[in-house]
């Protein structure tokens, strides 16, 4: 009886299979007023989201077991799993708001000020932070709506591995509030800033739905696992300012102390971490020899490299756990930060001049100014910073998000591998029909296209209002302009070339690696207005 | 299958050969494909820009100065310092919208032509084709009774319904199977054919003419206009605006004259915390309240805020930055006599003045945040920040002469001589409204509103015409209904969608079933 009841709920028919969704929003709502009732008391928004990442990680697990070894039950808590994921991620979110307005109503009325803002001043989608959480909501109600229909909720066991792998990285940013710059106090940001949130969990959906959709159209594991190991190569060549492949070391960022309930300030130098360095270039090599073995394997049909080459990506996935831990712990475990960096400079004084260009960057200088500057007075300004900062400066697991975010994706890329070339006939039987899933990725990429055509729109049209020009070639905004533009190529690749299933699939899996470059790469990596977001 | 069924082909299957040359250029910028591929052009563009910092972005002189001369030579020979405004960059955009201008009117027709001309017939093979088919024997009393049941099956799901009667006249079979050409037979036959969502097909042209709306419009903008800054200090008026020319890291300036006066009447920077710097982190918002006088249509006051701009005869005011420089809205003074020891209260708004009891006229001149004095002796600012200010007045005492007093904080000056009673009073200041000494306005002129016209018209329809075509979808279901016996006939059904498969097997299979139940 049991049985049916579920199935006529959950099976994408009626109003009964948005009730995980509807529940999850209802509960956080309730949230909410617990948090306006009971103030500071009340959890704050960083331990809602770690719950949240920890139900994400749970129900994944769950759903992944579903998949292995189906059962009614795992598939239960799988779904609801889901759904309490996101009711801590949604409620972590809206807790962050009161705190956000309680934080800044406390500092005006410190300062004697009878003003109070309008409540959307403070809604959080104002650093990468506050857009971090959205974005896993986004990804996460997604999921919970697609998992309406039971045939496609198996799906949900990948893309909350995605959702929890977004909380991470938030929990790697830190939840400091940042001083909302005034031009950000729009009613535009919200919509722009929401729309962009659902819009990219959407397009992470569409992702895993690709994905998924090569599994099933049988695209080799090996295949797979030459693209996860260039992947893991590309993170493991580009952390540390490339120092992990050139000089065998990884170097750490540091943080100088901020004000109190400030984020801490990034310094210009970087402390090496024992031994890291050495076990990621041991990594790199073991994802060079997949590569290299799955490749032989898939040119000449070499069973044996085959054999070799899943060897290896086990010991590439061992070696990545020894390396992100090493890391966590040599973070965790560094004391007397000064004396080190002192030994490393000692031996390696180029550092200076590299820490002086880096703060002379920083001080919007004309090219003139930048150029007059000679290596030696680099050289002295880095020694300067050192001399006047060197005591206060720290290690955090939250200097380098974007790297330690990397590393965990390329090794969850590597166990994703591992675990598809497990009983790989089982987990396709599994998988719901190549037109089903053809079907949804379609659907989804349609709503991920429509969602960041509204982006861009909202987003300019704000740009309009705030700086008198609605486009201006900004980092971020070409960044969200090439994503639109690649689904756009998908949507018409459809048509003209009847380009479906695997080629589109395709297309979807780069559509979103260029909808995260723009979310993160540009954030990071480019100068430009959007550089807080 | 009919002209109707080809959207995307295009109703021409001419084969190559016999086509000329510019009939095949034609088929190839009008194709999809080529407008596929220049989306890639302009996504690999486009990346290049994002990755080769531009000319226009903060730190450009930085990297600008880090590159060799080489890299500089090759990097400017090839505009890739400004690429979005390059000619290629612009060439693409422009054949672009001939591809979407020439893909539109080539496939429009057909597109139309299920609205005006729907597939109300199909013949029992082209049914047997579609993803969705279904054939089985329902009982009624006549044709027209179990056309009927098709019908209301149709409307009950939402389908607008046409019923066609088909009188066929065929060959009889002879029992070897050849056809008996002696005779001829008449068959009355009918097909219900019901539909939904057939504005849909179009969907996809209002998307190319929102899009471009949009190019057009930001076109239009930045031909017919232009941007500029004003500095705006309380107090000044100026006719002229200033244009800034980027040429890699060279800035060039230059006067645009206005067909009005701007003046600046107050300038305002709310704080969180007003014990605080003016600096960004701790801005509410910042204020500026303008006067406009216009020759031709009076004057026109207006406040300038953050998100809040002001549009006049074309141009918009927007708030751009505030100087760094501190300086006070308003002064609180105590002034203290030195005869009688009271200390009166006076508060003079900026530019502004006031007259104490005994008639003495006090006028508000300048702002010192970190008094000092420079090289030459005289009362300066060390720098912008709230060090040490002071108030600059003009004190004129009744029958007295005009003198120069600085006004500081308690305790800050007591023991200086340009610190001490002046014109009879001891001048101190109790407090200030904080506010930068000046507001930078941007200023865009548009005289066509061809940016507006661009985001709102082109941007908000590209949006409305996608959730349009993506959200809906053209869903048509046939029934061919033939008699098989006495009080039976046959129906196959057919269906097809252009999108939403899903939705559309959800229907048909009700569609089916509600056939079954009531026949």
């Amino acid at each position: 009886m049991a049985t049916e009841i579920y199935e006529k709920e959950f099976n994408g028919n009626g109003i009964g299979s948005y009730t995980p969704a509807i529940l999850s929003i209802v509960g956080a709502l309730l949230m909410l007023v617990g948090r306006i009732q009971l103030g500071d008391r009340f959890m704050t928004d960083g331990s809602l989201m770690m719950i949240a990442l920890a139900c994400y990680i749970l129900a994944a697990l769950f759903q992944l077991t579903n998949l292995y070894a189906p059962s009614e039950m795992a598939q239960k808590i799988g779904l609801w799993g889901a759904a309490l994921g996101v009711f801590f991620n949604l409620s972590s979110w809206l807790v962050r708001w009161v705190a956000g307005y309680d934080r800044e109503i406390a500092m005006l009325r410190a300062g004697g000020s009878e003003e109070t803002p309008w409540i959307f001043r403070y809604i959080p989608l104002a650093n990468l932070y506050d857009y971090s959480i959205a974005f896993a909501f986004g990804a996460g109600i997604a999921t919970l709506l697609l998992a309406r229909k039971k045939s496609v909720q198996v799906l949900s066991a990948f893309t909350l591995p995605l959702a929890a792998l977004i909380l991470t990285l938030a929990r790697f940013i830190g939840n400091e509030f940042i001083d909302l710059p005034p031009v950000l106090d729009s009613y535009w940001r919200p919509i722009h800033v929401g729309v962009a949130s659902l819009s990219y969990g959407v397009a992470l959906v569409c992702f895993a739905i690709a994905v998924i959709y090569l599994l099933k159209d049988r695209v080799k594991v090996e295949s797979m696992a030459i693209w996860s190991s260039v992947f893991g190569i590309a993170v493991i060549a580009t952390i540390s300012k490339f120092s992990v492949l050139t000089e065998f070391v990884y170097r750490s960022g540091l943080f100088l102390p901020n004000t109190p309930g400030a984020k801490p300030i990034s310094s210009p130098f970087r402390l090496e971490i024992p031994y890291v360095g050495p076990v990621l270039v041991v990594s790199a090599v073991l994802l060079i020899g997949v590569i290299v073995f799955f490749s032989w394997y898939l040119s000449r049909g070499d069973e044996i490299a085959k054999k070799i080459g899943h060897g290896i990506l086990k010991l590439s996935l061992i070696a990545q756990i020894i390396a992100v831990a090493m890391l966590v712990s040599g973070i965790r475990s560094a004391n007397d930060v000064k004396t080190q960096l002192q030994d490393q400079l000692t031996s390696e004084p180029g550092q200076y001049l590299v820490a002086g260009k880096a703060l002379a960057e920083k001080q919007n200088l004309s090219a003139k100014e930048f150029s007059a500057i000679t290596p030696i007075q680099f050289e002295q300004m880095g020694r300067a910073y050192f001399q006047a900062n060197g005591d206060k400066l720290y290690l955090s697991t939250r200097t380098n998000p974007v790297e330690l975010t990397g590393l965990i994706t390329a090794l969850a890329g590597t166990f994703f591998v591992i675990l598809f070339a497990f009983r790989t006939e089982r987990l396709i039987e599994r998988l719901p029909t190549l037109n089903a899933l053809d079907d949804l990725m379609y659907k989804t990429a349609c709503l991920a296209f429509a969602g960041l055509a509204m982006l861009l729109i909202t987003g300019a049209i704000w740009a309009n209002e705030s700086w008198g020009r609605p486009w201006g070639f900004d980092s971020k905004e070409t960044g969200a302009l090439v994503a639109w533009l690649t689904y756009a190529a998908f949507l018409h690749t459809r048509i003209s070339r009847g380009w479906t299933g695997r080629s589109s699939a395709y297309f979807a899996i780069l559509g979103f690696l260029l909808v995260i470059f723009t979310y993160l790469g540009v954030s990071y990596l480019l100068p430009g207005l959007h550089s807080y977001a | 299958m009919v002209a109707s069924e080809q959207t995307i082909e295009g109703t021409r299957r001419e084969t190559k050969g016999s086509l000329g040359f510019v009939d095949r250029f034609m088929r190839f910028i009008s194709s999809v494909r080529f407008g596929v591929s220049l989306l890639c052009i302009l996504v690999v563009l486009s990346m290049i820009g994002m990755l080769i910092i531009q000319q226009n972005v903060n730190g450009f002189d930085t990297y600008f100065a880090s590159l060799t001369p080489a890299e500089r030579t090759v990097y400017s020979a090839l505009g890739l310092f400004d690429i979005y405004h390059t000619w290629y960059f612009n060439s693409i955009l422009l054949i672009l919208s001939l591809n979407l201008v020439l893909a539109s009117i080539d496939r429009f027709p057909s597109a139309w032509s299920y609205i005006v001309k729907p597939k109300t017939s199909a013949t029992d093979s082209w049914l047997k084709g579609l993803r969705q088919t279904r054939e089985y024997s329902i009982k009624a009393d006549s044709l027209d009774t179990a056309a009927k049941l098709a019908d209301k099956a149709f409307r009950a799901s939402k389908l607008s319904s046409t019923t066609t009667e088909i009188d066929h006249r065929e060959y009889p079979v002879n029992a070897d199977g050849s056809k008996d050409f002696s005779r001829q037979r008449n068959r009355k036959t009918v097909t219900v054919f019901g539909e939904r969502g057939r504005w849909n097909r179009i969907g996809a042209y209002i998307v190319h003419v929102c899009l471009l709306t949009l190019f057009l419009g930001h076109f239009v903008a930045n031909i017919t206009g232009f941007d500029a800054d004003v500095q705006m200090i309380p107090g000044d008026s100026s006719d002229k605006i200033q244009m800034i020319q980027i040429d890699l890291d060279e800035r060039q300036k230059y006067d645009v004259q206005l067909p009005f006066n701007v003046a600046c009447v107050d300038i305002q920077q709310k704080l969180i915390d007003p014990r605080g710097n003016i600096g960004v982190a701790n801005t509410l918002d910042w204020r500026t309240r303008l006067q406009i006088d216009d020759p031709e249509y009076g004057q026109t006051i207006a406040d300038v805020s953050m998100n809040n701009p002001f549009s006049y005869r074309g141009f918009r005011f927007f708030q751009a930055e505030a100087s760094r420089m501190g300086s006070a809205r308003s002064i609180d003074l105590d002034v203290r006599s030195e005869t009688t020891g009271e200390t009166q209260k006076v508060t003079i708004p900026r530019l502004g003045n006031a007259t104490l009891p005994d008639g003495t006229f006090v006028e508000y001149d300048e702002f010192l945040p970190d008094f000092t004095f420079n090289a030459e002796g005289r009362p300066d600012t060390r720098s912008g920040e709230y060090n040490n200010p002071a108030a600059v007045l003009s004190v004129t005492p009744p029958g007295g002469e005009r003198t120069r007093v600085f006004a500081f904080e308690s305790g800050k000056a007591d023991n200086i001589p340009v610190g001490a009673p002046k014109a009879g009073y001891l001048w101190r200041i109790s407090g200030f409204e904080k506010v930068p000494f000046a507001h930078v306005l941007s200023i865009k002129y548009d005289p066509y509103s061809g940016a507006f016209i661009a985001w709102y018209f082109g941007g908000f329809g590209l949006i409305f015409a996608l959730c349009f075509v993506f959200f809906t979808s053209h869903q048509r279901v046939w029934a061919n209904i033939e008699p098989k016996g006495e009080g039976e006939y046959r129906i196959l059904l057919g269906g097809d969608a252009n999108r939403n498969h899903d939705g559309l097997e959800q229907r048909f299979n009700k569609i089916v079933q509600r056939i079954e139940d009531n026949s």
